[in-house]
C-alpha cells in the first residue's frame, strides 16, 4: 500500500511557492524597469532617425557620459548638496514655524475659520509670483531663494496643520476632560499628537511646493544649486547636462518622496487610523 | 411641568453676517500692517507700494490686461489638450490591468520631475514664446490627469462593468456608462491639482521664457523697480488661480459626483 | 405623605440627583428648536446600577452628557452628592459610545492615561493598570495599538481606563452598540462581575432591552422625545447571582424583559410616527 508522505509533499509546496514568490519580485523589478527601458529605446530611436542638432537632443550615452563627468569634475555633487541645503533649511523654518502656528489657529475654531481664506489665497500665490518682488528687494541672493522656500512651504504646513487639530474627534477631547484633564494637558495629550497624520501631509506637500519653488528660484536667481546647473546647462546649449539634470531632480525627489515622507505619513496614518471612523 | 424655550435660539441675521465678515478679518490686519509700514517710512515705489498705487494698476495699465488675456489663453489651450489627452488616453490604458501596471512608474516619473524643470528643455526644443508655455502647461497637467483616470479606472469595481456586459453592453457603452462615471472622482480630482500646477507652471514658463504673459510682465516690471506692477500681479494671479478652482471646478464637481453620492463636500 | 418622606430620603442619601431637569438645543441643520428632556426626576444611590432604555431621540445622551457635565440644562438641576454639576470631572468616569481611547497610545498607556492626568507616582500607576488589565482580560496585550485590536478589546481597553482612575461615579453611553453579540455576552457579564465587585455607582444607556435588564438594578424606561421618565422597574435577582443563561431559564427575568419590553415597543411607535409625520413636513 502506498501512504502519502504528507510531510514530504508540504515541503514540497512550500518550496515551490518560495521559489514562485521569488521569481514574481524578479518578474516584479522587470516589469517596473520595463517602461524606462522602452522609454530610453525610443528616445535612442527618435535620436537615430531624426539626427537632431546636438543643442536640441542627445543620445542617451551622452547623457550617460555627462554624468560621470560632471560627478567627476565634482561640480554635480556640489550642486545636488547645496539644494538640498537649501530645501532643508525651509523645512526646519516650516517646522519650527508653521507647525505652532498651525496648532495654535486650528485650537480655536472661529479663528481656524477666520485664518482659512487668507491661507488658501497666499497658498495660491506660489512663491514663484513673489520671485520679482523678492529680487526687487533682496536682489540676485541666496536671501532671496530662501524667502521663496519658506513662504511656499509654510502655507501648506499652517493650513494642514490647522485642520489637522480641527478633525481631531471631539469625543477625544472629552474623555480627556472627564478624566479632569487641564487644558494645556488636553493640547498636549490629545491635540498634537491628534494633528500628527496631517501635520505630515502637510510637510510632503510643502516640500513637493517648496522643491518647486527652489528649482525655480534658482533658474532665475542662479548661484548654484540643480536648478542653477540645468538653466546654465541650456544656456551654453549642452544639452546632455540638462537632461542630466532633470533626470537627476527627479530621481531626488523620488527618493525623498517615497523613502522618507510617504513611509512617514503612511506609519502615522496606519496607526492613527482608527480616527478617521 | 413644562419650562419655555429659551430666547433669542433662532439664527440671528448676525450670524449669516458674520460668516462673511470674520474671514476678512485676516486679510484686514494685512492691509493695516501694510499701511502702517507706509507711514512709517514712505518707502519708495520700488521698494513698497502704497496700497492704492497697486488698486491702480488694472485700471492704469493697458498692458496688464493684454498680459493676463495672454496667460489665461495659454493656459486654456495647454489645460484643455492635457485634460482630453489625460481622460483619453487615462481611460484606455486604464481598462488593462497589464497596461495601467506596467505605465504607472513612468507616470510617476514624469510627475517627480516638476513641469518646471522641463522649461529649459522646452526653450531648447521650441524656442522662447507660446508654444513652449503651453507644452509646459501640458506637460505639467498630462500626468496628472493621466494617472489619475488611470487609477480611477482601476479602482472602480470590475463588477459594475461586468453586470453591465451581462446586459449586452458593447465595450463602448461599459465605457462611456460605467467605466468614466466610476472613475469621476479621480478624474475630477485630477483636473482639478492639473489645473492648479498647471496655473503655476504658466507663470514659471512665461517668467523664464515668453515675451507677454502675467509671469513675464511682473518679471519685467522688476527690471524697472516698479513693485506696484509686481504686487498687483501676484496678487493678480493668486486671485485668478483662487477663481479657476472656485469658480469652475468645485462647482463642477458638485453637481457631478457630489449629486451621485460618490464624494462628500469638500472646504 | 409617607411615598413623599420615603422620596425625600432616597434623594438625600443618593449619589446622582436630577431635579425637574428639562432641555431644549437647536438643531444645527434645520434651525427648528428640539426637546429633549421633560422634568426628569431622577434619585441614584450610591452603589446602583441603573440602566436606561428608549426608542431613538429621546434624549438619553442628552441626559448622560448633562449627568457628565458637557451640557448644561436649560432648567432644572442635576447634582452629584449633592452638589450642582458644572463640568466634566474624574468623579463621574464616561465610556462613550464612540471610541475615545486614543489610537496613538497602547493600551497600557491608554489606561494609565487618567491616573497620568491625575499625577499618581509610577509604581503606583503599574500597579493599578496591571490590575485593571486583568480585570477587564486583556494580559498580554498591553503594548498593543488600537488599531490591532477587535472592537471587543477596544471597548474594554475603554471601561479598564475609566475603572482605572477609581471614579465613584462611571456613566456608560451603549458601550457595547458596535461589538458583534457572542462579544457583547461576555463583556456584559463581566461588566457585571467588576461592578458588584467595586460596588460602583453606573449609569448605563441601551437599546437593548435584554442588556439593561440583565445589567441593572433598577431599568428606567423613557418615553419618545420629549423624553420622560415613564417608569422604573426594578429587576428581582440580585446582580451578583445573574448570568446570561438565568435570563432564559429564570422565569422572573423573563417577565421583567417583557415588562419593560411593552413600555418601551409603546414609545418606539410613537417615536416612528412623529419621525414620520416630521419627514412628511420636510
Amino acid at each position: 500500500m502506498e501512504s502519502l508522505d504528507l510531510g514530504r509533499l508540504t515541503e514540497n509546496m512550500l518550496a515551490q511557492h518560495r521559489r514562485s514568490e521569488r521569481n514574481e519580485k524578479i518578474f516584479g523589478i522587470f516589469r517596473a524597469l520595463g517602461p524606462f527601458v522602452g522609454l530610453i529605446a525610443l528616445w535612442w530611436g527618435v535620436h537615430a532617425i531624426f539626427d537632431p542638432s546636438p543643442t536640441k537632443l542627445v543620445a542617451p550615452d551622452k547623457v550617460v557620459d555627462a554624468f560621470f563627468e560632471s560627478v567627476g569634475e565634482g561640480v554635480l555633487p556640489a550642486y545636488i548638496l547645496q539644494s538640498l541645503q537649501r530645501l532643508g533649511f525651509g523645512v526646519i523654518i516650516g517646522v519650527v514655524v508653521g507647525i505652532p502656528v498651525g496648532w495654535l489657529l486650528g485650537l480655536d475654531k472661529e479663528i481656524a475659520k477666520a485664518a482659512e481664506p487668507t491661507l488658501r489665497f497666499f497658498n495660491a500665490v506660489s512663491g514663484i509670483a513673489w520671485l520679482p518682488l523678492l529680487v526687487t528687494w533682496f536682489g540676485f541672493t541666496e536671501r532671496t531663494i530662501s524667502s521663496i522656500i519658506i513662504y511656499t512651504m509654510i502655507f501648506p504646513v499652517v493650513f494642514n496643520t490647522m485642520v489637522g487639530v480641527r478633525t481631531v474627534p471631539p469625543v477625544l477631547r472629552d474623555a480627556a476632560r472627564s478624566m479632569g484633564a487641564s487644558w494645556p494637558r488636553i493640547i498636549k495629550d490629545v491635540y498634537v499628537p491628534g494633528s500628527f497624520p496631517s501635520v505630515m501631509t502637510g510637510l510632503r506637500l510643502g516640500i513637493g511646493f517648496g522643491w518647486r519653488a527652489l528649482i525655480a528660484g534658482e533658474f532665475v536667481v542662479g548661484g548654484g544649486g540643480l536648478g542653477f546647473f540645468i538653466f546654465d546647462a541650456r544656456t551654453a546649449g549642452v544639452i546632455e547636462r540638462v537632461m542630466l539634470g532633470m533626470i537627476v531632480l527627479g530621481v531626488l525627489w523620488l527618493m525623498i518622496d517615497r523613502l522618507i515622507l510617504r513611509p512617514v505619513e503612511e506609519y502615522t496614518a496606519t496607526k492613527w487610523g482608527m480616527v478617521r471612523q | 411641568m413644562t419650562a419655555l424655550a429659551p430666547v433669542g435660539a433662532r439664527q440671528t441675521i448676525w450670524d449669516r453676517v458674520k460668516v462673511v465678515l470674520v474671514p476678512a478679518i485676516p486679510f484686514l490686519l494685512i492691509l493695516a500692517v501694510w499701511a502702517s509700514v507706509r507711514t512709517i517710512y514712505d518707502h519708495p515705489i520700488s521698494v513698497l507700494p502704497r496700497i492704492i498705487d497697486v488698486i491702480e494698476v488694472p485700471f492704469r495699465e493697458e498692458r496688464y490686461w493684454s498680459n493676463v488675456r495672454a496667460s489665461i489663453w495659454r493656459l486654456v489651450l495647454g489645460f484643455t489638450v492635457a485634460a482630453t489627452t489625460g481622460i483619453f488616453v487615462g481611460l484606455i490604458a486604464g481598462l488593462s490591468r497589464r497596461v495601467a501596471q506596467t505605465l504607472n512608474p513612468l507616470v510617476t516619473a514624469m510627475n517627480a520631475i516638476s513641469g518646471i524643470a522641463w522649461i529649459p528643455l522646452a526653450i531648447a526644443w521650441l524656442g522662447v514664446g507660446t508654444s513652449m508655455v503651453v507644452f509646459i502647461i501640458w506637460n505639467a497637467a498630462f500626468f496628472l490627469i493621466f494617472g489619475n483616470t488611470m487609477l480611477g479606472v482601476r479602482l472602480t469595481p470590475q463588477i459594475l462593468e461586468e453586470s453591465l456586459l451581462t446586459l449586452g453592453a458593447n465595450r463602448w457603452d461599459v465605457i462611456r456608462q460605467v467605466v468614466f462615471p466610476g472613475a469621476l472622482p479621480y478624474i475630477m480630482s485630477g483636473l482639478r491639482a492639473g489645473l492648479g500646477f498647471g496655473w503655476r507652471a504658466v507663470i514659471a514658463a512665461e517668467l523664464v521664457g515668453a515675451t507677454s504673459g502675467l509671469g513675464q510682465w511682473i518679471f519685467e516690471q522688476q527690471e524697472f523697480a516698479r513693485a506696484d506692477n509686481i504686487v498687483a500681479g501676484a496678487l493678480t494671479i493668486g486671485v485668478i488661480g483662487l477663481l479657476m478652482d472656485r469658480v469652475l471646478l468645485a462647482p463642477l464637481e458638485r453637481r457631478t459626483i457630489e449629486r451621485w453620492g460618490l464624494v462628500e463636500s469638500s472646504a | 405623605m409617607a411615598a413623599e418622606r420615603a422620596g425625600a430620603s432616597a434623594t438625600a442619601s443618593a449619589t446622582l440627583t436630577v431635579d425637574h431637569l428639562s432641555h431644549w438645543f437647536i438643531d444645527q441643520q434645520s434651525g427648528s428648536t428640539v426637546h429633549a428632556l421633560d422634568d426628569i426626576n431622577l434619585a441614584i444611590q450610591p452603589g446602583e446600577f441603573v440602566t436606561v432604555v428608549g426608542p431613538s431621540g429621546c434624549g438619553k445622551t442628552t441626559l448622560l452628557k448633562i449627568l457628565a457635565g458637557f451640557i448644561k440644562p436649560n432648567s432644572g438641576e442635576a447634582k452629584v452628592k449633592g452638589k450642582a454639576i458644572t463640568k466634566p470631572g474624574p468623579d463621574r468616569g464616561v465610556v462613550f459610545q464612540e471610541l475615545a481611547i486614543l489610537p496613538w497610545r497602547n493600551v497600557y498607556r491608554n489606561i494609565s492615561h487618567g491616573l497620568e492626568i491625575q499625577k499618581v507616582p509610577k509604581a503606583d500607576r503599574d500597579r493599578r493598570v496591571a490590575e485593571l488589565i486583568e480585570l477587564v482580560g486583556l494580559s498580554g496585550f498591553e503594548k498593543h495599538h488600537p488599531h490591532q485590536l477587535s472592537g471587543g478589546m477596544r471597548q474594554r481597553v475603554a471601561v479598564a481606563r475609566t475603572w482605572a482612575s477609581n471614579p465613584e461615579i462611571i456613566l456608560m453611553d451603549e458601550p457595547f452598540a458596535a461589538v458583534d453579540a457572542m462579544t457583547r455576552q461576555t463583556l456584559q457579564e463581566e461588566l457585571n462581575r467588576i461592578s458588584v465587585e467595586t460596588g460602583k455607582t453606573v449609569f448605563f444607556i441601551t437599546h437593548s432591552v435584554e442588556e439593561a435588564v440583565f445589567l441593572g438594578d433598577r431599568v428606567i424606561a423613557m418615553s419618545a422625545r420629549p423624553g420622560r421618565v415613564k417608569e422604573a422597574v426594578v429587576v428581582p435577582i440580585p446582580r451578583a447571582e445573574r448570568t446570561w443563561q438565568s435570563m432564559s431559564t429564570d422565569p422572573a427575568m423573563a417577565q421583567c424583559v417583557d415588562e419593560v419590553l411593552g413600555l418601551v415597543r409603546g414609545e418606539h411607535e410613537a417615536s416612528l410616527v412623529a419621525e414620520g409625520s416630521a419627514l412628511e413636513e420636510s
